[in-house]
């Protein structure tokens, strides 16, 4: 048993770090970290300028706690998508599927640096904000905002899985991704206020990751305690571990009709 | 106990064609096949391509489902018990795809062993010395993107090798490596044969079949065909010998004569550069050569070379001619 929990633990951070290394040693460290610092940026001064210009300039906060959050999801998609779909195109899905390795530390430990990576991406965000568009944090329990954090790139790592799973099977895995990115924007109450959106479109919205983490870290900022958010918090965990159920039974159904249908190979 | 046992193993795969009115089509990639494998035996499974034999290293690695029969592995069902034979084989298809490109060879076998269960100690020592016997200690911090088609398929066979397993399914290991790539390669499988690893090859080189298998098996078209040692299956063609021709351009109704000759037993062609080597196989040896020139009469010939057979001669005359 101990044995057992020793292998799988080491597993799930080997398979973990590795992943993400064969993810990401591609980009040489200056292009990572552009990419890390630059994209918030662009990202945020382009929502918050738009929505101030659509809105008030009273709502920049708003804006800029959404998009920060919102980056979460950029790791949570395309970092686990593309370290899950990976597979696909480097071929190893067949060499993974013919060891014996427990596939819940195996597809799980895909998405945990992205957890980590998404949360400096959001750090960074909000640096952005108070830096450039002068976010005010005086209110703020900073450690109940990195649980918040923490639990919102626990969530949209666990779409970005299920969406990987969906990768292994789909032809295109960049258009999944993308309409997922995208109805995030819409849904998650990053840009549009959740209570402003039709009955049927605000129910997709708490069915989604990130509403719940935006929601929650709005409150935060603005002075709430974290007893008065947990429930967000909590849901936010509970979403995202709904979409790793789910990814994990869509990964061991993909293993299994691949087996019986014989198309391990065929994507 | 044997380490394969295989009964009446069938593969069917089941295809659709069209979007809207479907047809479904049933393709027979293993035809009720049975054959063992003995403890320590490396056992060949020859065939021409699509003839069943990566179904097979498929169905026996657990990969793939059998559409029916049996096939039990170091006494485990492939299917009932897939799970703990996982840990005790090692396979590797044929190709430079499987690996991580953006990592190192090292790191690959790390991954590799942690889900192999590999302990931390075991891996530490295991990783440098199969890196030492595959001739890629020099190059493990480097990243396989780089190696050549030889290297990676060299740091494939670690990757098998890193649980120690008992049984390995080596399917087409050096298809596509060049002549010092597949001599090294095959140098490392005699290796392993020493250490009386128990092992299934398949292959289209019949010199390689030749050279490393204990016992071979040809199937074609889903169906083992013959079953025997090397030299078993070389009594096959003992009766016959072989007129090698070279023909610059030869056209298919010239084939059909010569294969129409009463004397002509088993013809192949085979394409070396400009020019096609007919393989004709004969009982009737340098006999023959005057009734095969008049045949190919107005033609370009080259070559004429009239040689004793060997197992691909053998081979080809059982698969007939397909090779």
């Amino acid at each position: 048993m101990l044995r057992t929990l020793r292998i799988n633990a080491r597993l799930f951070l080997e398979g973990a770090l590795l992943s993400y290394v064969a993810l990401f040693r591609w980009l040489r460290p200056m292009t990572y970290l552009a990419s890390k610092i630059m994209m918030p940026l662009a990202s945020i001064l382009f929502f918050t300028y738009l929505g101030t210009y659509a809105t008030s300039a009273g709502n920049a906060s708003f804006y800029v706690i959404g998009n920060a959050i919102q980056i979460a999801s950029v790791s949570g998609i395309y970092g686990v998508t593309m370290s899950i779909g990976g597979d696909r195109w480097e071929g190893t899905l067949v060499y993974l599927f013919g060891t014996p390795a427990n596939r819940l530390a195996m597809f799980v430990g895909r998405a945990f640096f992205h957890v980590l990576d998404g949360i400096l991406g959001v750090l960074i965000g909000l640096g952005w904000g108070v830096f450039l568009l002068g976010l005010d944090l005086s209110q703020t329990d900073f450690p109940a905002l990195l649980i918040t954090i923490l639990a919102t790139t626990f969530s949209t790592s666990g779409l970005g899985l299920l969406l990987g799973c969906v990768s292994l099977v789909s032809l295109d895995t960049m258009f999944v991704n993308n309409l997922a990115y995208f109805a995030l924007l819409i849904f998650s109450g990053a840009n549009i206020p959740v209570t402003t959106l039709p009955g049927w479109m605000a129910a997709i919205s708490w069915a989604m990751p990130l509403t719940r983490g935006i929601a929650a870290s709005r409150g935060l900022i603005a002075g709430e305690s974290l007893a008065t958010v947990a429930p967000l918090i909590v849901g936010e965990v509970a979403v995202g571990a709904v979409y790793i159920l789910l990814g994990y039974v869509l990964f061991r159904w993909f293993e299994f009709q691949a087996r019986r249908r014989g198309t391990l190979e065929a994507f | 106990m044997k380490a394969i046992e295989v009964e009446h193993l069938r593969r069917v795969f089941r295809t659709t064609i069209g979007v809207l009115r479907r047809t479904v089509k049933n393709v027979v990639a293993v035809d009720d096949i049975s054959f063992d494998v003995a403890p320590g035996e490396l056992f060949g499974l020859l065939g021409p391509n699509g003839a069943g034999k990566t179904t097979t290293v498929k169905m026996l690695t657990t990969l793939l489902i059998p559409t029916g029969g049996t096939a039990r592995v170091l006494g485990e069902d492939v299917v009932q018990r897939a799970d703990r034979l996982r840990g005790r084989i090692g396979f590797i298809f044929g190709g430079e795809r499987g690996l991580y490109w953006r990592l190192n060879g090292y790191d690959n076998l790390r991954y590799f062993a942690s889900l192999y269960h590999v302990e931390p100690e075991t891996s530490k020592k295991r990783i440098p010395y199969l890196l030492e016997l595959v001739g890629l200690t020099d190059r493990a911090k480097e990243k396989v993107d780089g190696y050549s088609r030889g290297m990676k398929q060299r740091l494939h066979i670690a990757r098998t090798l890193l649980h120690d397993p008992e049984m390995l399914f080596l399917d087409e290991p050096t298809i596509g490596l060049d002549p010092v790539g597949a001599r090294e390669l095959r140098q490392v499988i005699r290796g392993l044969q020493a250490e009386k690893k128990t092992i299934l090859l398949t292959t289209h080189y019949m010199f390689e079949a030749d050279a490393l298998c204990d016992r071979l098996g040809v199937i074609n078209h889903g169906r083992i065909i013959a079953l025997d040692t090397p030299a078993g299956l070389k009594r096959h063609v003992l009766d016959l010998s072989v007129v090698e021709i070279d023909v610059f351009g030869m056209p298919a109704e010239a084939l059909g004569r010569v294969r129409a000759l009463p004397f002509v037993d088993t013809v192949s062609v085979e394409n070396v550069d400009q020019k096609q080597v007919l393989h004709v196989q004969t009982p009737q040896g340098s006999a023959a050569v005057p009734g095969l020139m008049e045949t190919l009469s107005g033609l370009r010939l080259g070559k004429v070379v009239v040689r004793e057979p060997t197992l691909e001669d053998a081979y080809v005359r059982l698969v007939g001619g397909e090779a």
